[in-house]
């Protein structure tokens, strides 16, 4: 039926396919559609950089205007994947500029990102609007500003816990006159210093902006200045909350708070004076969304329940795990519209006063509609996480981080197998798990029996035996991501399903029992897998010997062959 | 056979017994009096506070041992300095050397046991008059990819524990002889009596005698006393450092002749 509809009015029905998924499956049902769909496509995710080349994505998508990319793997948060590994995305804005694609959005999550790439971005398309980076690395402020002076119609500027160098300039005051479209600005993640005279008029010259934060160099008294010509902001990130109590500054601030009704998002805090009180943000609490204390590591326990206690309208929750126990109560019993909770160490080696399984089970208790879940504790048990299973069946990431990697039941010193089999038993819409504490292969026969809808699993110093990685890779039909680290899975683990790698993005593991004879027969056998073994010694003349153990390895499915950006050190197979 | 001869051999059996019974009494004698000796002593050793104090500190010592954190403390393990704003330095993780052919369980199991002790060991240790609570923070370099989170929150929370890392303190009052305004000495922030008299020295100006040395000339020379708990005035210097900082309540330097 849909042959006998002219092209245009197929384009017309495609434009209400928004997901990324489902256009993927409009593309496979025809010739036709493939073709109509190719040429309509404007937005396009790639999980993996390496799995596909530039120059491919643009022939197949020449319409694209909106770019997602992500690099390294997601254990490159924690300093496990060496320095330069890869991930450049200066050849991507190459092929595109080339190709004089209308690109007006970048999204780029853990890439190296240069100060070259983002001038070539700046001055290659004219109508680029958004440029958002999550946990990149590689450029510095003189980057930032070539973005400032070249992006006419820039709408976000969105820095997202980069590791950016500062040089000093005034990359601030580079935003010409001219630019009045600014939507979203955060710089929160830079370490140096702005101007704020120019922070200020940029702020006054845009009057559609939405969303700012600062970083810790901008003071409350220019806080204060801000606040007042941007009412309208609904998501705000306060560099500095340092202030004397007394100071005309902060009683200013504290009037301006009451005038900002529109503010429903909040973060920030980087820099507090001791004991702070935040007496000042009550008044907008009532209407917060969504709050972000991860960075403010300077707030008092005490103070930030005091805090919550007015947040009745929270969606979602990132804080640190000074609030404790107690803290986690009274967010139970305020917040009942809590979605999404993350709680993080203060202490990166733990904290007495910390979070465990009781608070958890209180958030469990209190809020029913809780699915997204990153939980730092100091411990667990099987029975805390059997109720919070039964309370909270609609997870879809469950994080559980206990401080202690291979801490039992601290009730029963039982491994942990039954808690977690009873978190996939019962969420079934999971999609994302990251296990802790110590696990047995039972633990894995529960995945790979219940967690159906499992797309991304991390395991670290869990297991026994293959027989654990075989039930994950057996059971779970929809796993897309696979990241072990200090496991002891071995050789028949890694090449008993070997066909099961080109369904999966990407597998990581690092400190197992795999050698260099199995991951060159798995590269021989799937032609379609890069398969990289990190070689991280000294020595120059070391030819890897079939029976040396891996330390890590890192395979990914790819249509683009070996890649040539690896360093030495990096071994495809 | 002849009465006399029997009589002797009684004689003699006599002597026997007698000898007998005098080794016995002075057997017992010897025993008595060196039991008596040893509760004597006993009594004198723990009247003696400084005796005491002594024989406290070692037991002290021996926890410290049973504890197993010293013996801990050799252990290499994957350590690095972590950088407070560069995340990556592969430069410095150590290669690992193939280990030796066994039972690849065990050797992981060996690993893993190695990563818990480690990570054990980083949230043990603490000073000595610290209680022994396992996951006292104290800043000290630690596995930079344990706990996962990211580095940039990681150097944030560094930074922060070093400010505020509220490292106790125990302030004493210190006059020196002749000067009416006394000043003020954090004793926490030394570590050993070494510090302390150096410290001091740099504040008053003067040199201090450790307690042992015997100068010629003790004019001009000053003495560290303490008043401790009991209202004494005692010569610093005697007992442990740990015990010391228990019961001193304040410092006085005196000049050494008047000791």
């Amino acid at each position: 039926m849909m042959n006998y509809f002219p092209d245009e009015v197929i384009e017309h029905i495609f434009d209400y396919v928004a997901s990324h998924r489902d256009r993927n499956v409009l593309s496979l049902v025809c010739k036709s559609w493939y073709r109509i769909e190719r040429w309509t496509r404007q937005r396009v995710f790639i999980g993996n950089c390496y799995s596909i080349t530039p120059e491919r994505l643009i022939r197949r998508f020449p319409g694209l205007k909106s770019l997602t990319l992500k690099g390294k793997p997601h254990f490159a948060d924690f300093s496990l994947v060496p320095y330069d590994w890869g991930g450049f995305v200066y050849p991507w804005i190459e092929a595109l500029a080339k190709s004089r694609v209308g690109l007006e959005e970048l999204r780029l999550k853990r890439m190296v990102v240069s100060d070259e790439s983002l001038e070539l971005l700046s001055r290659s398309f004219t109508h680029f609007k958004s440029l958002v980076l999550v946990s990149c690395e590689g450029f510095t402020t003189d980057g930032l500003a070539a973005i400032a002076a070249n992006c006419r119609f820039l709408r976000e500027l969105d820095l997202q816990e980069n590791e950016v160098e500062d040089h000093k300039g005034q990359w601030l005051s580079c935003f010409p006159d001219s630019c009045t479209s600014l939507v979203s600005l955060n710089f929160a993640c830079l370490k140096g210093e702005v101007s704020l005279g120019a922070l200020e008029r940029l702020v006054a010259r845009s009057p559609n902006l939405k969303s700012l934060k600062l970083n810790r160099s901008v003071p409350l008294d220019a806080l204060q200045r801000i606040m007042m010509r941007a009412p309208q902001l609904a998501d705000l990130g306060i560099g500095s909350f340092d202030h004397d109590p007394e100071s005309e500054a902060y009683i200013k601030l504290k009037n301006t708070i009451l005038k900002c009704r529109s503010l429903t998002s909040l973060s920030g805090f980087l820099e507090v004076p001791p004991h702070c009180s935040l007496a000042a943000i009550y008044p907008i609490c009532p209407n917060l969304t969504s709050l972000n204390l991860s960075y403010a590591a300077g707030i008092q326990g005490s103070e930030l329940i005091k805090l919550v206690r007015h947040c009745v309208k929270l969606q979602r929750l990132w804080i640190m795990d000074c609030i404790g126990d107690e803290g986690l109560g009274v967010v139970a019993m305020t917040c009942k519209y809590l979605q999404e909770l993350r709680v993080f160490p203060s202490a990166p080696y733990g904290n007495p006063a910390a979070v465990t399984e009781k608070g958890l089970v209180a958030i469990s208790m209190g809020c029913p509609k809780l699915h997204s879940l990153l939980y730092f504790c100091h411990q667990m048990t099987n029975a805390a996480l059997i109720t919070v299973a039964k309370n909270c069946p609609n997870f879809i990431r469950f994080r559980l981080c206990i401080l202690d990697a291979l801490k039992p039941d601290a009730d029963t010193m039982q491994p942990l197998d039954e808690g977690f089999g009873a978190i996939v038993q019962s969420c079934r819409q999971l999609r994302r798990l990251s296990l802790s504490g110590r696990l047995t292969d039972q633990v894995f026969l529960y995945i790979g029996m219940y967690a159906e809808q499992l797309e991304m699993l991390s395991i670290a110093f869990a297991g026994e035996s293959d027989k654990g990685m075989l039930y994950v890779l057996n059971g779970c039909k929809k796993l897309r991501k696979l990241e072990i680290r200090d496991c002891p899975f071995g050789n028949m683990a890694l090449l008993t399903d070997v066909g099961k790698y080109e369904t999966m993005r990407s597998l990581w593991m690092s400190s197992c029992e795999v050698t260099v004879g199995a991951c060159k027969s798995l590269a021989k056998k799937m032609p379609m897998l890069n398969v990289e073994i990190f070689n991280e010694n000294e020595q120059e003349d070391c030819s890897l010997e079939d029976g040396q153990r891996v330390e890590k390895m890192y395979l990914y499915r790819t249509l683009a062959g070996k890649r040539k950006d690896a360093p030495e050190y990096v071994w495809t197979l | 056979m002849s009465p006399t001869l029997m009589a002797n051999q009684n004689q003699g059996e006599s002597a026997e017994y007698l000898n007998w019974l005098l080794l016995l009494l002075i057997t017992f004698s010897l025993l008595s009096l060196s039991l008596l000796f040893k509760v004597a002593s006993a009594v004198y050793i723990y009247k003696d506070p400084k005796m005491a104090a002594f024989l406290f500190s070692l037991d002290q010592f021996h926890s410290l041992e049973d504890m197993g954190t010293l013996k801990l403390i050799g252990a290499p393990q994957t350590q690095s300095s972590s950088s407070s704003s560069s995340s990556i330095d592969s430069n410095n993780h150590p290669s690992r050397t193939p280990p030796p052919p066994s039972s690849p369980s065990s050797r992981v199991c060996r690993n893993r046991t190695d990563l818990s002790t480690d990570l054990r060991l980083g949230l043990s240790i603490s000073p000595s008059s610290q209680s022994e609570s396992p996951f006292n923070p104290t800043p000290r370099e630690e596995s930079f990819d344990w706990p996962p989170i990211k580095s940039i929150l990681r150097s944030t929370l560094v930074g922060k524990q070093s400010h505020m890392i509220q490292r106790p303190s125990l302030f004493v009052k210190v006059y020196m002889e002749g000067i009416p305004i006394g000043r003020k000495l954090n004793l926490l922030a030394h570590y050993s009596y070494d510090g302390l008299v150096k410290t001091l020295g740099h504040m008053f100006r003067t040199t201090i005698l450790c307690p042992n040395s015997q100068p010629l000339n003790s004019g001009n020379f000053h003495v560290l006393t303490y008043e401790d708990r009991e209202g004494d005035w005692m010569m610093v210097g005697d007992v442990p450092w740990e015990m010391f900082l228990n019961t001193v309540k304040r410092l006085k330097i005196t000049r050494a002749d008047r000791c």
